[in-house]
């Protein structure tokens, strides 16, 4: 996807000058974040309504999601370190820190259906209760937008291999992958505190 | 930097844009291009420029708006008399939530997104949006849309004939068209009350939702990034500062109902309980959710109609907008304070004192930058040299029309006087009012403003007056009875009423002004009609006008602007045309690079055509058609697909050069 | 771009190197710095305090790891304002409707009666 406004306008602009499709990324993010504050505070009410409807701490593993939590926030690290390497125009570093990100990824997930498995073994599930619902469907979301990021950053690898990918090129669209997997993360960070660790005070 | 050359304002000729043959060229994929000078039908089909897509949004949005209007003359017959029975219960509950959802999704939302497409680019002196395939896909995901939320009447026909039943899921209802409402309530809208037409809904909402968020961040990043050299922000012409602030008000509403319908989704599909109230549901919470959207949709709604009034008015007062910008803060107040009074729709559902007054303010306080925006109107009228060509007469319509639906509004702000109006036709007076009489007369004033650019076609006659008496008089007509009507007690949406309460003659008149009004609608239509076939060539600047978009062919060519203009002051036309020396448009000289044109693609086109099987199949599997689940994935993976090839193919482009076509 | 101009592996000028040895740096620490209070959230709800300041602790906390993400991994500190302004936008909108919605639905509104299965 391209714009009309690189090669030819670059000279004598009026425009705000910020890659377009960085500001497109943000403008994602911010609609993103309103989705994601509806579906963290549908949890939060219904906890709130009902606190005594059901006790997660009898499922929670907070070791587990503490260890996710932390190879998701290492992962952010990694993809700003490929960032800077496409930066820089080193392939090399860029293709070795986004394996890094996917594997990452990867065990993040992994985390996730371990989760959701042995919640589901101990009875609760999408249709139990409110708080089935809106964990499921919180944490599934997110857990969706974590797999189409691999998705993503997969096809980056894969596409860094046929040559056409350097530091003038695509810096922008690694960039803006790397804006998209950091927003990811800050919105687990968000869940971590808010649906895991409140629940234990 | 570059050098500048001084160029006389283009003659006022008109002449059809030379078609350009595109030599064929190769995407990264390997395929082909469309060629799009090949044939008409590809070339609209792939097209990416913001002018046809502009255009077949309007297109169809006029059709929607006949077949919402349809919808509401069977309403209004069915209200004639007392306990008539031109139409069940059930078919009358379809109807209006049909029409409401229609007239709002499928019809002013594309006419509003019509104008935007076709005139921001040229507004702000740009060759297209920032992302034209993006552009594309909003158009086609919104034709994907408006399909899914109409097949219900397909099945509701078959149905009828006795040639379809559903089962599974949905087994035992009958409503194959929606029938909660266009807001569509919990718990009404779980399986429990409604058939396989809420699940239509949903789907169709979704699809149109991604619709119109793509849409609206392509606007803010063209209207952010891609302006021509001068045009300041504070120079733009009013109508892009409210496409701006309607862009970021769409961003910023949507995910609300697009994760309320989710939930909904999720509760009849798979049984969640988000609003099932057995399972600890709270349907207020969908009320909630679907308003928090709600309201700023409205404002969604209304802010481009506010953007065309403020091009007209000083375009025929020969004025220059009275308080340019404190109209257009008035748009950004309105708009960011409209996500802070969601509640007023729910004034009767035991909020509690604290937030029934908090709302109560706050949706008084909103009246205030309205109130400032119409008396910049009038300012702007007064004193000028008025010309009642026909764009001003729906102008001034628009001016005193949703003034009249502002009253009444703040009426309903009241809370207490809104616990007796709440869901009666004072309601249904009050949104008319500002929908019909204002939207709708403001998108007429742009549609006999802006098509003699858009077809280089003049209108012919003084039809648009018989046109602005017969809407005019009609809605009138239509709605102010309906103000007594709810006033009288008569509640909305139930499909007949009894004798003796005093509504009879109220309803017979609003039946007759609602058929007065069709008839002023249906001759727009024979007027553009008319137009379109047989009028004179209009000119690039038939209105002596005051903005950028007059400033090119009409229709403008397919590249806008053969050179880039450099914008020398705020109305750049008028201050070129009468403004001082300094004050003249002058262009950037390209150096022989030519323009670059964005290349055509199928790939928009086809990932939008996969959002029609994940709808349909997702709809379907609840009304317990067969192997439906597995056609809604199959329309996912062709989204994705599609996706994927735009990505691969990349953006292509060509070059055009103007100056060795017209030697 | 021409496919003359096509350059498979161009190197930063110097300057540009250095500005990204130092952000490496920032990266670092800021991973390191959001390993550790990953680390004290976890052992902080464990710990016999007041029930309001370990919330307002864990509150703290996650705003600093969020706005740090947002600042340096994300790069907004570095970026124009109207990109700070879009997200900030985007948040408040979030953060007040939805503070809002919570104070408005309470338990006393809840039919208790009604809801069969919990």
């Amino acid at each position: 996807m391209s714009d009309t406004a690189t090669a030819t306008h670059d000279d004598g602009h009026a425009g705000l000058v910020i890659e377009n499709k960085k500001l497109l990324m943000w403008l994602f993010l911010g609609s993103d974040c309103m989705f994601f504050g509806t579906l963290i505070s549908t949890h939060l009410i219904y906890r709130k309504l009902y606190p005594e409807a059901y006790d997660p701490l009898t499922v929670y593993d907070l070791e587990l999601t503490s260890f996710s939590t932390f190879i998701l926030l290492m992962s952010s690290f990694l993809m700003a370190l490929a960032v800077s390497a496409m930066h820089k125009g080193e392939l090399k570093s860029f293709r070795r820190n986004t394996i890094g990100v996917i594997f990452f990824g990867l065990i993040f997930l992994a985390c996730q259906v371990y989760e959701f498995a042995h919640f589901t073994n101990e009875g609760l599930t999408l249709s139990t209760n409110t708080f089935g619902s809106t964990f499921y469907l919180m944490t599934g979301t997110h857990g969706v937008h974590v797999a189409i990021g691999i998705f993503w950053l997969l096809c980056m690898y894969f596409y860094s291999y046929t040559g056409k990918m350097d530091a003038h090129e695509s810096a922008v669209d690694v960039e803006v992958a790397g804006l998209y997997w950091h927003f990811v993360d800050i919105v687990w960070i968000v869940i971590f505190t808010a649906v895991y660790l409140i629940e234990y005070i | 930097m570059s050098q500048t050359e001084t160029e006389t304002h283009a003659p006022a000729t008109t002449y059809a844009p030379k078609t350009h043959v595109l030599k064929p060229e190769r995407s990264n994929l390997g395929a082909l291009r469309p060629d799009h000078s090949k044939s008409v039908l590809i070339d609209w089909l792939t097209t990416v420029d913001h002018k046809k897509i502009g255009i077949m949004y309007g297109a169809i949005a006029l059709f929607f708006l006949f077949v919402g209007g349809l919808e509401a003359l069977i309403i209004r017959t069915q209200l004639i008399v007392p306990e008539n029975d031109l139409i069940s219960a059930q078919r009358y509950n379809q109807l209006f939530t049909m029409h409401g959802t229609t007239m709002i999704f499928l019809a002013v939302m594309p006419l509003n997104s019509a104008f935007f497409n076709y005139l921001i680019p040229l507004q702000i002196g740009a060759r297209d949006v920032a992302f034209p395939r993006i552009n594309a896909l909003s158009l086609w995901t919104f034709v994907a849309g408006a399909l899914v939320i109409n097949f219900g009447w397909l099945l509701q026909a078959l149905q009828m004939m006795g040639l379809f039943e559903a089962s599974g899921a949905t087994a035992g209802m009958t409503d194959m068209v929606p029938a909660g409402g266009w807001f569509g309530y919990a718990p009404l809208t779980s399986t429990d009350y409604t058939g396989v037409g809420t699940d239509f809904w949903i789907m169709g909402l979704q699809i149109l939702g991604v619709a119109s968020l793509t849409s609206s961040m392509n606007f803010i990043v063209t209207i952010l990034n891609m302006r021509a050299p001068g045009m300041k922000m504070m120079r733009m012409p009013v109508f892009t500062w409210m496409s701006l602030v309607v862009a970021f008000l769409i961003v910023f509403a949507f995910p609300a109902i697009t994760v309320a319908l989710g939930q909904l989704l999720f509760d009849r599909t798979f049984g969640t309980n988000f609003f099932n109230v057995a399972g600890g549901g709270q349907p207020i919470l969908w009320q909630h959710l679907f308003w928090i959207f709600g309201h700023p949709e409205v404002y969604i709604l209304v802010l481009p109609a506010m953007g065309i009034i403020s091009e007209v008015l000083p375009a025929f007062s020969k004025k220059p907008l009275f308080g340019y910008s404190i109209v257009i803060f008035s748009g950004a107040v309105i708009g960011f304070l409209g996500f802070a009074v969601w509640s007023h729709h729910m004034f009767t559902t035991g909020l509690g004192k604290v937030a029934t007054a908090a709302f109560s303010l706050l949706t008084m306080a909103i009246a205030v930058p309205t109130g400032v925006k119409i008396f910049n109107w009038v300012g702007t009228l007064w004193g000028g040299r008025v010309r009642f060509s026909a764009p001003m007469i729906f102008s001034l319509g628009f001016v005193w029309m949703f003034m009249m639906g502002g009253f009444s509004g703040i009426m309903h702000a009241a809370a207490p006087a809104d616990a007796q109006q709440q869901d009666s036709y004072f309601v249904i007076a009050h949104f008319h009012y500002v929908i019909m009489g204002g939207i709708f007369l403001a998108l007429v004033s742009g549609i006999y403003y802006w098509v003699p650019k858009m077809f280089g076609k003049m209108w012919k006659g003084n039809l648009s007056t018989w046109v602005a008496v017969l809407v005019v008089v009609g809605l009138n007509v239509t709605f102010f009875p309906m103000h007594f009507l709810g006033l009288l007690g008569m509640p909305r949406r139930t499909h007949t009423y009894l004798e003796g309460f005093g509504w009879e003659s109220y309803n017979l008149v609003c039946t007759i002004g609602s058929y007065i009004l069709a008839i002023g609608i249906l001759l727009l239509l024979v007027d553009l009609i008319r137009c379109l076939r047989s009028g004179e060539p209009a000119g690039d600047d038939p209105w002596d006008a005051r903005t950028l978009e007059w400033a090119t062919t009409s229709p403008p060519q397919v590249y806008n602007f053969a050179k880039t203009p450099i914008i020398p002051a705020r109305d750049a036309l008028w201050s070129h045309k009468y403004g001082p020396e300094g004050q003249k448009i002058t262009y950037e000289d390209d150096h022989g690079h030519g323009i670059h044109m964005p290349s055509n693609s199928w790939m928009p086109l086809i990932a939008s055509v996969g959002f029609i099987p994940l709808g349909l199949g997702m709809s379907l599997m609840q009304a317990g058609v067969p192997y439906m689940g597995y056609f809604a994935i199959f329309g996912l993976l062709t989204v994705g697909i599609g996706i994927a090839l735009w990505a691969i193919e990349g953006p292509g482009g060509y070059h055009l050069h103007p100056e060795e076509d017209a030697a | 771009m021409s496919e003359a101009d096509y350059n498979p592996l161009p190197v930063a000028p110097e300057a540009h190197q250095d500005s990204e040895t130092e952000k490496y740096h920032t990266f670092v620490n800021l991973a390191l710095a959001l390993a550790a209070i990953t680390g004290v959230e976890l052992v902080l709800v464990y710990l016999p305090f007041h029930d309001v300041l370990i919330f307002s602790l864990l509150l703290a906390l996650s705003l600093f790891k969020f706005v740090a993400v947002i600042a340096w991994f994300m790069h907004l500190i570095y970026d124009k304002l109207i990109l700070t302004l879009v997200f900030g936008t985007g948040m408040a909108i979030a953060t007040g409707t939805f503070v809002a919605l919570g104070f408005i639905l309470s338990r006393s509104n809840v039919d208790m009666d009604a809801i069969t299965q919990f």
